[in-house]
């Protein structure tokens, strides 16, 4: 279905190839063991070692967890607890392996608990925040889960907010993530795929789809993709965005992040895929389109006069912020006649003593917005505001004051900019301000002609774009009019019973009058 | 379970249809008002178009027909159960020959109007070479991406050439439509000729079809694309007799934009409209020109099927941009285009007998 590059753009060199150092069996003596996980950690002041006989034997044992990551508390309660008392006036085998077998059916009282053979999945185990709990004179380990850091609490999302709608967002932790995926959508059929990511720091993914709904392909394709990522860490779900993209040239995002759960489940259930890592709180969803990324929850909790409203705004938003500066280059260097009369003279009247052409006009005042909306971001936000001000004063009336631009070009810079904050999908509003760039050349160099051109070029490349094999301009072209009811008009919500149809899943109705 | 059919390299019956009229409409609209007019009566010209029209619908209907009774077989591979292989090669290669001097000629020409209409000092070499080198670059992308152009694009295109007609509805004078049929014979055949000319669009056919899905339907589809380049060249000659009349229409350039000249925007945002119309009727000649370079390098390469895609592109993009640049002024570029016009007409209607004729012969199903 689709074809995939094979080496990454920048090809990062490894400091080493993988080996397995870590596969090795874990012995019997339990002084080796826990000398052999001291050597390989290195003995960190944060890894807590505990020995003592199970109670009522000469058995030693031992627990070993990394302070922080395990909660102490449970590990006292739930383990060293029954180990020592439970096993008070209980009859306890002196044979080993079967003391072992009656630790793990009676005296454990642990929801989760894995049985570990190498010292890998003991250091594995214990890296990610379980105990680890040792037998003198066996080569297994109990691995139990007793994951305790400190979590962030569920915000409402700081990159998307909304008006109307659930003030949940996503956090770091996977385990959260997966709960509010669970929580949003009561559906038996919801599956999660784990992999782990990373050759050094091995990273939990979690990839989350509905079964009955979502095209196999997609699945296929996705799991291909992230089978072939080949990384020490992957830090955020950008890394992983990039690893399993179409299209690494492309300026445009060919997958959608969110930090809001209900967009999350929404996706889902028009038979996409949600990419969850763990330590980030965006997830990604793919595939995705032009359209779908054009689209805010928001449309849909509001009436469908709202919605549609909306999106028309967003589309005209997206033509201004591609256009905007580039038409009045156009207009005002090469084409003054198309202008209206009246307008014309106010133009040429207020562009009087501006001594830059309106090419470089424009990139002046746009490079200066760029560097408002970097600086900005990266600010505090008690110092944010200072930037506005002095920004404000700068982009508007000093500028003009001094001379250096007019003040048409002024409003032209600030609607452009006004608009390309008004897209829901911030990474498509990047893009749209990197192509900005290229039109304003364009238009300085062939006027209309260069704009035309511009314009095509862009379509040309995106009719040629695929997310994960899915057609990017779908359901423009290829034509769905299906799919057209939920794209720039959104009908009522009770009429919209189908899932999208470019989507091909395998359970098409949404909603079954008939059977309802 | 079906697999993502929609994103492969086949097309469907739709796309054919709306490929035909994309592939269609281009530059030939903006002067053909002035060449029927310049031969007909008064509005007689409609009469010569329709003629026309329908010839045209019955030759597309036809190429249409041959090649769909062929399905998912390129043409080389057809015509060489018909005509034996080397002559089916020679005829593939004039195709490309074909194509290739079109895309010069939409090359030279756009430049030429773009220069008259938006920029006035940028040479026409300049112009061109831009203009080509998108094509090379739609080209080079892939070919189910033109026919997904095709539906971006031709929606703008209708609606910008219905806003010229609509809104010029103030300065209709019906006078200019009379007399009725004062045109002599022999000027309504040299109309029905002018208009065939800025009608053929039958290449793509040959071409197309085999990566349509299910090519049952294709050659209704396929007359019915032709349909909308018929009636909306009948609308726009009519909307130009209407406003300039006949013996002004015969004497502009290319009425169709100076029709979008008088036009008045209601609120008065913008004016000399015919520059935006010409800017979006760009769209339109791109997917002419886009197509056409296609075929040249789909021909091509069905010759000589161990050449790369892309080295086939470049060495056709150089001729083709030397050979737009050969003709020194207007007068030389539409000679060069009537040939060019002519030919390809001539040589689609003899390809059409030739391989009728003997597959009834040689009985090929």
């Amino acid at each position: 279905m689709v074809k995939i590059r094979t080496n990454s753009f920048v090809n990062r060199k490894r400091t080493k190839e993988k080996e397995n150092p870590n596969l090795t069996k874990l012995v019997k003596n339990l002084e080796k063991n826990l000398k052999n996980i001291k050597t390989l950690l290195e003995e960190p002041n944060d890894l807590v070692i505990r020995k003592f006989n199970v109670r009522g034997s000469k058995h030693w044992c031992a627990t070993v967890y990394i302070d922080g990551l395990a909660d102490g508390k449970y590990v006292r309660d739930h383990i060293i607890d029954n180990l020592q008392l439970e096993t008070e006036g209980k009859q306890i085998p002196d044979d080993k392996q079967q003391l072992f077998d009656e630790l793990n059916k009676n005296f454990l009282s642990s929801s989760s608990l894995q049985i570990g053979y190498t010292l890998d999945d003991v250091s594995n185990g214990i890296l990610n925040g379980s105990t680890v709990i040792y037998l003198d004179g066996i080569d297994k380990v109990f691995i139990i889960k007793t994951q305790g850091w400190e979590k962030r609490d569920i915000k409402e999302p700081v990159t998307e907010s909304l008006i109307r709608g659930p003030r949940d967002g996503f956090v770091e932790d996977l385990r959260t993530n997966m709960v509010l995926m669970r929580r949003y959508i009561h559906d038996p059929n919801l599956r999660f795929k784990t992999y782990q990511i990373g050759r050094r720091s091995k990273k939990s993914l979690v990839v989350a789809y509905i079964a009955d709904v979502i095209h196999p392909d997609i699945l296929k394709e996705i799991t291909r993709r992230l089978e072939s990522i080949d990384t020490d860490d992957a830090p955020e779900s950008g890394f992983i965005e990039q690893w399993i993209e179409d299209n690494y040239l492309s300026p445009f995002p060919q997958i959608m992040n969110t930090e809001r759960p209900d967009k999350a489940s929404a996706a889902l259930l028009q038979g996409k895929v949600v990419i969850i890592l763990d330590g980030s709180p965006f997830v990604l969803i793919a595939p995705s389109t032009l359209g779908s990324a054009m689209q805010s929850p928001e449309d849909y909790y509001e009436r469908w006069t709202i919605g549609t409203l909306l999106r028309i705004l967003r589309y005209l938003g997206a033509f201004i912020a591609i256009f905007l500066p580039s038409l009045y280059i156009a207009l005002v260097a090469f084409h003054p006649g198309m202008i209206p009369t009246n307008l014309a003279f106010s133009i040429a009247a207020s562009r009087e003593g501006v001594p830059f052409t309106p090419l470089i006009e424009a990139l002046l005042m746009a490079v200066t917005m760029e560097l408002l909306r970097e600086a900005g971001a990266r600010l505090p936000k008690t110092i944010g505001q200072t930037i506005g001000i002095v920004g404000g004063l700068v982009i508007g009336d000093a500028a003009v004051q001094a001379g250096i631009v007019s003040p048409i070009m002024v409003i032209v810079v600030a609607l452009n900019a006004i608009a390309s904050f008004a897209l829901p999908a911030y990474s498509l509003a990047i893009a749209f301000r990197i192509i900005l760039f290229g039109f304003i050349f364009l238009a300085g160099t062939f006027g209309l002609y260069g704009i035309i051109i511009g314009y095509i070029m862009v379509n040309i490349h995106i009719v040629n774009l695929k997310s994960i094999g899915v057609p990017y301009t779908t359901p423009f072209a290829p034509t769905f009019f299906k799919d057209w009811e939920d794209l720039i008009f959104r009908k009522p919500v009770p009429q919209l019973t189908k899932r999208p149809e470019y989507m091909e899943t395998k359970d098409k109705q949404a909603v079954d009058k008939e059977n309802r | 379970m079906k697999r993502f059919e929609y994103a492969d390299e086949k097309i469907s019956d739709k796309q054919i249809l709306v490929a035909v009229p994309s592939f269609v409409i281009g530059i030939g609209i903006l002067s053909l008002p002035q060449s029927i007019a310049s031969i007909t009566m008064a509005s007689d010209g409609w009469v010569s178009l329709l003629i026309g029209g329908v010839i045209t619908i019955i030759i597309t209907w036809s190429v249409a027909k041959l090649s769909a009774s062929f399905p998912h077989q390129s043409f080389i591979n057809y015509a060489s159960t018909i005509v034996t292989r080397p002559i089916a090669s020679v005829l593939t290669f004039l195709f490309a020959i074909q194509a290739t001097s079109i895309t010069s000629l939409q090359v030279r020409q756009i430049a030429d109007i773009a220069k008259h209409y938006l920029l006035k000092e940028t040479p026409v070499e300049i112009i061109s070479l831009t203009f080509l080198l998108l094509i090379i670059y739609a080209v080079a992308g892939s070919r189910i991406g033109l026919f997904r152009l095709n539906t971006m694009f031709l929606p703008f295109v209708l609606i910008v050439a219905a806003i010229v007609i609509v809104f010029n509805i103030n300065w209709f004078d019906l006078a200019f439509l009379s007399p009725t049929f004062e045109t002599s014979f022999s000027g309504y055949i040299e109309g029905v000729k002018n208009s065939v000319l800025s009608y053929a669009g039958f290449t793509i056919l040959w071409f197309y079809i085999t990566i349509v899905k299910e090519p049952k339907q294709t050659p209704k589809m396929a007359v019915l694309g032709m349909c909308i380049p018929v009636v909306l060249y009948i609308f726009l000659y009519l909307t130009c007799i209407l406003v300039f009349g006949n013996s002004v229409t015969s004497n502009l350039q290319y009425p169709t934009i100076e029709l979008a000249k008088i036009l008045e925007i209601p609120g008065g945002i913008l004016e000399r409209f015919e520059s935006l119309f010409f800017v979006i009727w760009i769209m339109a000649i791109f997917n002419t020109t886009a197509m056409t370079f296609d075929i040249a390098v789909l021909a091509l390469h069905s010759i000589f099927a161990n050449v790369g895609k892309m080295k086939v592109i470049f060495i056709i993009g150089p001729i083709a941009y030397v050979i737009g640049m050969y003709p020194q002024d207007l007068v030389q570029v539409s000679i060069f285009g009537s040939f060019i016009g002519y030919s390809s007409v001539l040589y689609t209607v003899f390809v059409t007998l030739l391989l009728f004729v003997i597959a009834k012969i040689r009985r090929v199903k």
